[in-house]
């Protein structure tokens, strides 16, 4: 199974910013597995800050596989694991 | 709204933070005049139909936090209106502690049920038939509810085989547990402030932000710059609140960096009040002397009990309540110092203003407030150490946080006092359940009870100044309940010897 790792800022701004509302979502997309035709795993990882280098008004950041999103919501980011797990 | 990140959740966000940002880098008074402007940058609207409403909501709301109180809209006032005078080291806000912004107000419809376009117009047509007021016509193949006839009993909702019937409320007034929103002139919201409890799910609930309670943060942080001792008292439902890099430990770091000079878990006084209740239900109310015995610890929910039901009002507890509890505790060991309660309500700021409790509480913070307060001051919880383990309560106290939590408590500790008494509890969530309750206490159905109140549905960890969804707040509270070395509030050493 193919696997798609999502990782979401832990840091003070980006919780405030709603990192946590982010990764409730994702989670949920777990429970959608067959309605969203899903057929990838995804790896949810929250455990570090990711936003060091990025301004200020970048958070939430979460990033899929290598791509960096900034001013993450959970509809962008949701639309964007959807896209990259569905099967074709 | 609960648990999901909405613009509104947003904005009241960035206002605690720019607030706190102004306060812990002293900036002149006046630059909260630039902070719309800051929130709001650019110009073109982002949440409402202009930018310069936008702004003036925001410019209210910054007021609010500084605790100041509304502008009047019809009168010429700056933001800054009255900033020197807020800008000391102690409580200044006066009641009302919530307030709808009434320009933000929607001015939503009140109660209503009305038909949807799932309506089929079919051949049956029970919602006709059902209506006890004859309300519900068929005009055109579709029903048609006359608002002037219907009583809102629901029963067309019911029957409708297409789910076409809808019963709505403003959200306000439907999460007001004691109906104390009503409508002004223009139709906005306005609160009865005599029903009011200031439990603050209305301000969780509004989605188009209108509604917000006043905030003590900017003269906190004022009394910290000053040089003050001040010490956090914190409430069991912080664990969790500040991320999964928060452990306990870091957020009794977090707030040393801060300025709080020690801090000390609520969680003791849940013990010392777990106790004491305990020992009072085995006195009074299994001797038949008082008919029941309810909680005191949620204030929204006790004010409620004493004012809509008189008659049984010496029922509920006068047992202090944990937040008081340990503020008396650390003043004995603290004299001089500042205390500040940090927890996940609004009615708390309230119960710290009362005559018999002023002395004892000096500010009093939401979790969403601190939260402002770890951003404004660049407070990392990855870049700390992992520090000396938080084990200052049992996690019976720590329980008080859930619903069901503080029954629980004061079960056991009656079964570990008087283990030959057998009692029966009833617990309710959310003010209406509450009030239902209380209904079945007042006409004697509940004697030799132990009552529990929660205003909040999901208790402490559902109050309005709360950052985790209230699912997960539950899993932290247990994890944190089940890593206390001391399990019963009984084993908890500060916890007095009865008389």
């Amino acid at each position: 199974m193919k696997r798609l790792q999502v990782q979401v800022c832990a840091c003070n701004k980006c919780i405030m910013m709603g990192a946590m509302e982010i990764m409730e979502n994702i989670e949920s997309l777990k429970k959608l597995k067959v309605q969203l035709r899903l057929q990838t795993q995804i790896d949810l990882i929250m455990d570090k800050k990711i936003c060091g280098d990025l301004s200020d008004d970048a958070a939430p950041v979460v990033i899929i596989n290598d791509e960096v999103i900034e001013q993450a919501t959970p509809e962008i980011v949701m639309e964007k694991i959807v896209k990259l797990t569905q099967r074709k | 709204m609960r648990g999901v990140y909405t613009p509104v959740t947003k904005l009241r966000r960035q206002v605690f933070t720019e607030i706190a940002k102004m306060a812990y880098e002293k900036k002149e008074l006046s630059y909260i005049e630039q902070l719309p402007y800051k929130i709001i940058p650019g110009e073109v609207a982002k949440y409402r139909d202009n930018i310069f409403k936008e702004r003036a909501i925001v410019g209210e709301r910054l007021r609010l936090a500084m605790g100041l109180p509304l502008r009047p809209v019809g009168e010429h006032q700056p933001l800054a209106n009255g900033v020197e005078d807020c800008a000391k080291p102690e409580i200044f806000y006066q009641p009302p502690l919530i307030n709808v912004i009434p320009f933000a107000c929607n001015a939503c419809p009140t109660a209503t049920v009305e038909v949807s376009n799932n309506c089929r117009g079919c051949l049956a047509h029970p919602c006709e038939s059902v209506c006890p007021m004859k309300a519900i016509s068929i005009v055109d193949g579709r029903s048609v509810i006359d608002q002037e006839k219907c009583v809102k009993c629901g029963r067309c909702i019911e029957i409708c085989p297409y789910n076409a019937i809808l019963k709505y409320d403003r959200p306000c007034a439907a999460a007001c547990g004691v109906d104390a929103i009503g409508s002004d002139e223009l139709g906005r919201a306005k609160i009865d402030y005599d029903k009011c409890v200031s439990c603050g799910q209305c301000l969780a609930s509004c989605p188009f932000a209108a509604i917000a309670d006043k905030s003590e943060i900017f003269q906190l942080i004022t009394a910290i710059n000053e040089g003050n001792e001040v010490i956090a008292e914190i409430a069991p439902a912080f664990v969790g609140q500040f991320g999964p890099l928060a452990t306990p430990e870091k957020v009794f770091e977090g707030l040393k960096q801060l300025g709080f000079s020690d801090v000390y878990e609520v969680a003791i006084g849940a013990d010392l009040g777990a106790v004491e209740e305990a020992h009072h239900f085995a006195h009074k109310v299994a001797t038949g002397e008082q008919k029941f015995l309810a909680t005191s610890c949620c204030p929204s929910w006790s004010v409620m009990a004493k004012t809509l039901f008189p008659k049984v009002a010496d029922c509920v507890s006068d047992a202090l309540t944990p937040m008081v509890a340990t503020a008396r505790i650390i003043k004995k060991e603290h004299p001089n110092a500042k205390i500040v309660f940090i927890g996940p309500c609004a009615a708390k700021k309230l119960e710290a203003q009362r005559r018999t409790v002023k002395s004892d509480v000096d500010f009093v913070i939401t979790f969403e407030e601190l939260m402002g307060m770890f951003v404004a001051k660049d407070i990392e919880f990855g870049d700390m150490e992992q520090a000396e383990p938080v084990n200052q309560a049992t996690g019976a106290g720590r329980g008080y946080a859930c619903a069901g939590g503080v029954a629980d408590a004061i079960s056991e500790a009656v079964h570990d006092l008087y283990p030959d008494l057998d009692f029966k509890v009833d617990r309710a969530e959310g003010l209406r359940e509450c009030r239902k309750m209380m209904t079945l206490a007042n006409a004697g159905k509940r004697d030799g009870y132990l009552l529990e109140g929660m205003a909040c549905p999901g208790g402490c960890i559902a109050g309005a100044g709360t950052i985790l969804p209230i699912k997960k707040a539950q899993t932290s509270v247990k994890q944190f309940k089940d890593k206390s070395q001391m399990h019963q509030a009984v084993e908890n050493p500060r916890v007095p010897d009865e008389d």
